[in-house]
């Protein structure tokens, strides 16, 4: 029985030519015969399965389609083709800031999110003291969140998330804006998580994060995957590819500008 | 159907939105309330000082309370469709956040809308109270009224939310068209002003007018909201020892029969309802990928 299974998953999104937000804009275009759109493929043809318990890294350059990949798992994105099940309680940490809203304070935040993720108000204020005291903010609590820091959202959304007693955590490039000390506590929640064999799913641009926290890594390059084994081969041969692909940009510039 | 369920068993999420929007709306417990009160207030304001101090002389004794049983409806369903139309933009933290039924957001609007018109209602019930209107059988009629209009206004909301999430301009239309449709409803004026418009034939235009007449008045008739807004004036307005209005009053609709048109409005609603929730699941699935 594997926690998560990808079958055969390609996404393609839209793209408005011009920005295409209005009625207008949407009429005009249409009597001119265009679609409005350029097709774009974000992943193509990905199949892998995570058995439970297991730590997965995510790496790739920017645009890759790894916040495709992870948006796909947590069923806020809808694959064009192909298949994603994913079984038990799935908890995700989506890119900065999402999630929440800025005009409520952190504590209807914390019941507005836990509800989506499917606990009862009554089981979140069991577990509202020890989000709190997780995320280290007991004195903001009552302010809106547009009035916190980054780390602070982050601090917050890591808390809820890993107090909601996820099967699966999807976390998406959150690691790094917390302080070094909540850096420390979150790398060690996180292992605390795998001993209980709860699987996570990190994307991250850190790949000594990657490393340690992650036994199995998948590359993507341009929708593709790359390579899917042990963290450590992936994390190697992927700085070995970025290496070389800048030696080479670097040997063109010096091929410029040599007069000639 | 099975979208249904699933909101159902979000319910939580549902309850989650619905007292947020009534606390965005109520901020701060009484003073809140009273500020949710002022604009519906400062608009009956305006037509007690047109209709009693500009154009006095029109009659009837109790002409607020009958102003104020049409004007009721009409607050609802316009707020209902106006929300729907920012519901979308205004949730899409969480939409790209996690997974939920996505039909939970114009259902959120809807119930906070109807918690809406309860306090209206209450509101209404003292201001008869201070009338020496007594409550009686007959405002029970108010609630399928109401389910009728609900269904209405959540098939558009549906429709309208989808769309405002892809184009801007849906909002800024809507307003528009709300200020254009509440001519076009019989709050400011009774029914028999618009059943009874005559217009004789003479050149082209006139005779066009004339012959069309007819056709425009079921039309008329048709608009769910105006069902609604004419089935609480006879919920409300009279029965009992004290009714507002005498039972031959002009605002009145019961000089018309009215039951054709209620089950009219109501297949239209019920139809509004069915496409629009279509509508909203069709386009619902590309809302993570927007903005
Ligand atoms: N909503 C969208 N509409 C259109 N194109 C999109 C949308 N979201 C992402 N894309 C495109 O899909 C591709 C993959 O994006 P994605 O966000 O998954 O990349 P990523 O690997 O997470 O990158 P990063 O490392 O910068 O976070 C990009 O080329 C991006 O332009
Ligand atoms: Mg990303």
């Amino acid at each position: 029985m594997s926690a998560i299974e990808v079958r055969d998953v390609w996404k393609r999104y839209r793209r408005p030519h011009q920005q295409v937000s209005s009625l207008k804009e949407a009429v005009f275009s249409f009597l001119r015969g265009q679609s409005g759109y350029e097709e774009f493929w974000a992943l193509k043809d990905i199949s892998f399965s995570v058995e439970a318990g297991e730590a997965i890294g995510l790496v790739g350059p920017n645009g890759s389609g790894k916040s495709t990949l992870l948006g796909l798992m947590a069923r806020v994105l809808k694959p064009t083709q192909g298949s994603i099940g994913v079984e038990g309680r799935v908890c995700p940490l989506l890119e900065l800031g999402t999630g929440f809203h800025l005009e409520l304070t952190g504590r209807e935040n914390v019941f507005l999110n836990a509800s989506l993720l499917g606990l009862t108000n009554r089981e979140t204020a069991r577990r509202y003291p020890d989000i709190v005291d997780f995320a280290e903010l007991g004195d903001v609590m009552d302010a809106p969140v547009k009035t916190y820091s980054t780390g602070m959202v982050i601090r917050l959304g890591f808390s809820v998330a890993v107090h909601l007693d996820p099967d699966v955590l999807l976390i998406d490039e959150v690691l790094g804006v917390g302080d070094e000390h909540f850096q420390h506590k979150s790398f060690g929640r996180l292992m605390d998580f795998k001993r209980e064999g709860r699987t996570i799913f990190v994307v991250s641009h850190n790949l000594e994060a990657v490393r340690k926290i992650c036994d199995r890594a998948i590359w993507l390059d341009r929708g593709r995957m790359v390579k899917d084994t042990d963290s450590e081969e992936v994390v190697t041969k992927y700085r070995a590819a970025v290496a070389a692909w800048e030696r080479s940009l670097e040997e063109t510039r010096a091929g410029d500008a040599r007069p000639g | 159907m099975s979208e249904l369920v699933e909101v159902l068993r979000y319910r939580e999420v549902l309850w989650n939105l619905v007292r947020r929007n009534l606390k965005v709306r109520y901020k701060n417990s009484v003073l809140g309330f009273a500020w949710s009160l002022l604009n519906p207030l400062l608009q009956i304001g305006v037509w007690w000082f047109l209709f009693k101090v500009i154009l006095p002389g029109r009659g009837e004794a109790n002409f607020m309370a009958i102003l104020v049983t049409g004007f009721l409806p009409w607050l609802f369903f316009s707020q209902t469709i106006l929300d729907s139309t920012a519901c979308v933009s205004q949730e899409m933290a969480i939409i790209k956040k996690a997974y939920f039924p996505r039909t939970v957001l114009p259902i959120s609007v809807l119930l906070s809308n109807l918690i809406h018109l309860g306090f209206a209602f209450i509101v209404l019930l003292v201001l008869f109270a201070i009338w020496r209107v007594d409550v009686n059988a007959h405002y029970l009629l108010v609630i399928p009224a109401t389910v009728l209009l609900a269904l209405f206004a959540y098939g558009l909301s549906a429709m309208l939310a989808a769309w405002s999430a892809f184009y801007a301009d849906v909002k800024f239309i809507v307003s528009n068209l709300l200020g254009v449709w509440f001519f076009l409803v019989p709050v400011l004026y009774p029914l028999y002003v618009a059943l009874g418009a005559d217009r004789p034939a003479g050149n082209w235009l006139e005779t066009l007018i004339h012959h069309a007449l007819p056709v425009i008045k079921q039309l008329y008739m048709l608009d769910p909201v105006t069902v609604a807004i004419v089935a609480y004036r006879s919920a409300l307005l009279h029965g009992g020892a004290n009714p507002v209005v005498h039972s031959e009053s002009p605002w009145l609709a019961d000089q018309y029969p009215l039951w054709p048109y209620v089950v009219g409005a109501a297949v239209i609603s019920v139809a509004v309802a069915i496409i629009g929730q279509m509508i909203y699941q069709r386009k619902a699935d590309l809302f993570a990928e927007q903005g």
